[in-house]
């Protein structure tokens, strides 16, 4: 690349002739993107302006006659009751799932660093949850526990632990941790695997020294594995937290929402608005609200994360 | 069985957003009959000249697949035409229905739930039948079912099947409690708790009394509303206005959720059970009565035959409450959709399906309820023990009103009863809140 070099070296005159320069050199790498950019544009920039711009309408699905009524579906949910119900059930749903998806995940992946026999078999086995269809997951769990057919139940019978047998999914107290379970299943192998990748790539020579320290386990797990980790850590939570956000499948399938909406997440009910209730302008301002509640999380979580200097 | 247990929606969604991307998923083509003819406007055909008519329908299994083959084939020999059949499952069914509506692409002919008429008509998609359903033709069937068919003073479709429900009841559990198996004292709810708080207090059964359905889906509703209409609360009145919250409302509802919480006779959990549970359950004779369709029986006699169930049961009526007794009746028909440029081809398929003869195998095949009375009164149905007692209930057979918004009035229905089951609200509090909402549902 000599002779860009020259050129950058020599300098344009003016801020026309440097955007110049810089299309000269980089245009390839625009163009190699561009499709992929104009796909994204199509397919996803457009279905959310359209989203923005349906939010702002009343529009019966059962009519194909939309109405303008401003920011009136705003104020309809953030004046209702249900809505701060489903922010509730979102974070807890959030919270407790990815928790419990990355403590297992790094406890998984902590083993399977060791030199234990079977390590392969176990590596392998650990990633089926994660290559079984989703709904499919879920309808396994939700025999699991169905109350008169599930193996769950009778099981606590055979041990003596219930008297009889209890509908986990059918409990408005409790159906939301039927579902959790069901999540935390599938989505604890990619966890695993992505820390597993994280704890591999630490040099063995810092447990090494710090060993010769006498820096016992918790102590190197403390102040070697989970500092080398944080950019693993960061990224698969994150990850986690979104996809777990959008999950649609698994709770739909489980429990459809129910009982009495008590494992409604923010994207059930955005379909449970727009198809079921038939309010497209409505369910559309549901979707804009929890586009912004992800963003604004991943943009605090980034800055977070990168305030340390670090990039991503 | 005629479609009850449906979808979650009742409603299209805007062209844009769904045309193309669902319509086609659920198409399951079970027979070309004819090979050629898909041209999408159904009025000509790859083979040759013929016309080309389509007519779509849904849930067509096995036991009656060879139904519409033989009968489809011999409707194209005997009209010279191509007949493009298509089924969907009923998940994809209204969707299917409304993108090909809103494409300009609807088939010609469509066998769907009459409750989905109003919602049609809304669309201006259906041809009205007035001049098929006169005379002779609409003589045949009863009063009560042709009206099923017929909205705001018109007739938008033919019916094709019917269902009704009637209370089934588990003799050997009957037995085991000391209840009597053959002359069961279950003709009104009172009858019914008392046989139920028996089974459940005897030492000699473990099986669960009643079979309550209170999932999240809409077929909870379905079995509720015997419940409700029999203490003589109603959904909507003349005007289309609903009343879900009378004080008999609120009574029924209250009766409907004590069987679980206060009397606890039912499965254990009827908020995670679905209609579909308790049958199965019922089925598998584990569970003392049910309500349910005459498809229950049929199964488990074809379970028997297989060595695979292996009890009594007796099938009585609905029982009554404080206004009397209802049975849930639900009506499927076929219909002519607007755009159909071969109407008389359309009504040619009608007739040719019509024939009694074709109609007494259909009900027979499928374990559907005749709709015409020269059918329902052979000797087939009248003197059968799994269908005479559904031949009976429909003297009290009771349709859901026909609402466009019933999808969304019965989804909520379904939360008033899930509220009152899971002891968050009062029978009272929970159908208030309901008939709050539904008001402001059926305002718009």
């Amino acid at each position: 690349m000599g002779l860009t070099e020259d050129y950058s070296e020599r300098g344009p005159d003016t801020r026309s002739g440097q955007a110049i320069a810089y299309l000269q050199e980089n245009y390839r790498t625009y163009a190699l993107i561009a499709p992929v950019a104009l796909f994204l544009l199509a397919v996803v920039g457009y279905p959310i302006l359209q989203t923005f711009r349906l939010s702002l309408y009343e529009a019966p699905a059962s009519s194909s006659i939309k109405t303008f009524v401003g920011l009136q579906n705003y104020a309809q949910i953030f004046t209702s009751d249900i809505f701060y119900q489903l922010l509730w059930q979102t974070g807890r749903w959030i919270v407790v799932a990815v928790a419990l998806k990355t403590i297992l995940g790094l406890l998984i992946a902590l083993h399977l660093k060791g030199n234990i026999k079977g390590r392969k078999f176990f590596r392998t086995a650990f990633l089926i949850p994660w290559g079984i269809p989703y709904a499919i997951s879920a309808v396994v769990f939700r025999w699991i526990e169905h109350p008169q057919y599930g193996y769950l139940n009778s099981i606590l019978l055979k041990l003596g632990l219930i008297h009889e047998r209890i509908g986990i999914l059918g409990s408005p107290d409790i159906a939301w941790l039927g579902v959790v379970v069901a999540d935390v299943w599938i989505g604890m192998p990619f966890m695993a695997i992505i820390f597993l990748a994280g704890l591999q790539s630490i040099p063995e020579q810092l447990y090494e020294a710090a060993a010769v320290d006498g820096a016992e386990k918790w102590s190197q797990f403390r102040y070697i594995t989970l500092p080398q980790l944080k950019d693993v850590l960061f990224i698969a939570t994150l990850l986690s937290t979104i996809w777990t956000f959008v999950s649609f499948d698994v709770i739909w399938t489980m429990t459809g929402g129910g009982p009495v909406n008590t494992t409604a997440t923010l994207v059930i009910w955005i379909y449970k608005t727009a198809f079921d209730q038939g309010n497209l302008g409505l369910g559309a301002a549901y979707s804009v609200i929890g586009f912004f509640i992800l963003a604004v999380f991943a943009i605090i979580y980034l800055r977070v994360y990168t305030s340390g200097g670090e990039e991503l | 069985m005629p479609h009850d247990t449906d979808e979650s929606s009742e409603n299209s969604i805007d062209r844009r957003q769904l045309l193309g991307a669902l319509g086609a998923g659920g198409l399951v083509t079970i027979a070309g009959c004819g090979g050629g003819g898909n041209n999408s406007d159904g009025t000509t055909s790859g083979d040759g000249d013929k016309e080309t008519v389509q007519f779509l329908t849904m849930g067509v299994g096995d036991n009656i697949k060879s139904f519409f083959e033989e009968n489809n084939t011999a409707f194209e020999e005997e009209y010279g035409v191509n007949l493009e059949f298509t089924s969907v499952t009923w998940g994809n069914a209204q969707s299917t229905v409304n993108n090909r509506v809103e494409g300009g692409k609807a088939p010609d002919v469509a066998r769907w739930p009459a409750r989905w008429i109003p919602q049609m008509v809304g669309k201006d998609a259906l041809e009205p039948l007035d001049d098929l359903m006169q005379g002779d033709f609409l003589d045949r069937f009863p009063s009560g079912i042709s009206d099923g068919v017929r909205y705001q003073d018109h007739y938008y479709g033919v019916p094709w099947a019917a269902s009704n429900k009637c209370l089934y009841y588990n003799k050997d559990v009957f037995e085991k409690a000391g209840l009597d198996p053959e002359n069961p004292s279950l003709d009104s709810w009172e009858d019914m708790l008392a046989a139920a708080k028996q089974i459940k207090t005897s030492d000699n059964v473990s099986t669960p009394a009643l079979g309550l359905a209170g999932a999240d889906a809409i077929e909870t509703a379905s079995q509720y509303y015997h419940y409700h209409w029999s203490y003589g609360a109603d959904l909507v009145d003349d005007d289309n206005n609903p009343v879900v919250n009378t004080s008999e409302a609120a009574d029924a509802l209250d009766f409907y959720a004590g069987l679980s919480t206060e009397y606890g006779v039912t499965q254990s959990s009827p908020l995670s059970s679905t209609r579909q549970d308790i049958r199965q359950l019922f089925e598998a004779g584990e569970i003392g009565m049910v309500i349910g369709h005459v498809y229950t029986g049929l199964n488990i006699e074809s379970a028997k035959e297989k060595d695979e169930a292996d009890f009594n049961y007796g099938i009585v009526q609905v029982p009554k409450g404080p206004a009397g007794r209802y049975s849930l009746f639900t009506i499927d028909s076929v219909t002519v959709f607007s755009q159909t440029e071969v109407k008389d081809l359309a009504y040619d398929l009608i007739k040719f399906y019509f024939d009694e003869e074709r109609r007494f195998q259909y009900s027979k095949q499928k374990g559907f309820l005749p709709v015409t009375k020269a059918v329902s009164e052979r000797d087939y149905f009248t003197e059968s023990g799994n269908w005479a007692p559904f031949v009976e209930a429909s003297q009290y057979a009771r349709a859901r009103p026909k609402l466009k918004q019933f999808g969304q009035f019965n989804n909520r229905m379904v939360q008033a009863i899930q509220e009152t089951l899971a002891g968050q609200k009062s029978a009272q509090a929970a159908l208030d809140s309901a008939q709050a909402d539904l008001e402001e549902l059926m305002s718009e």
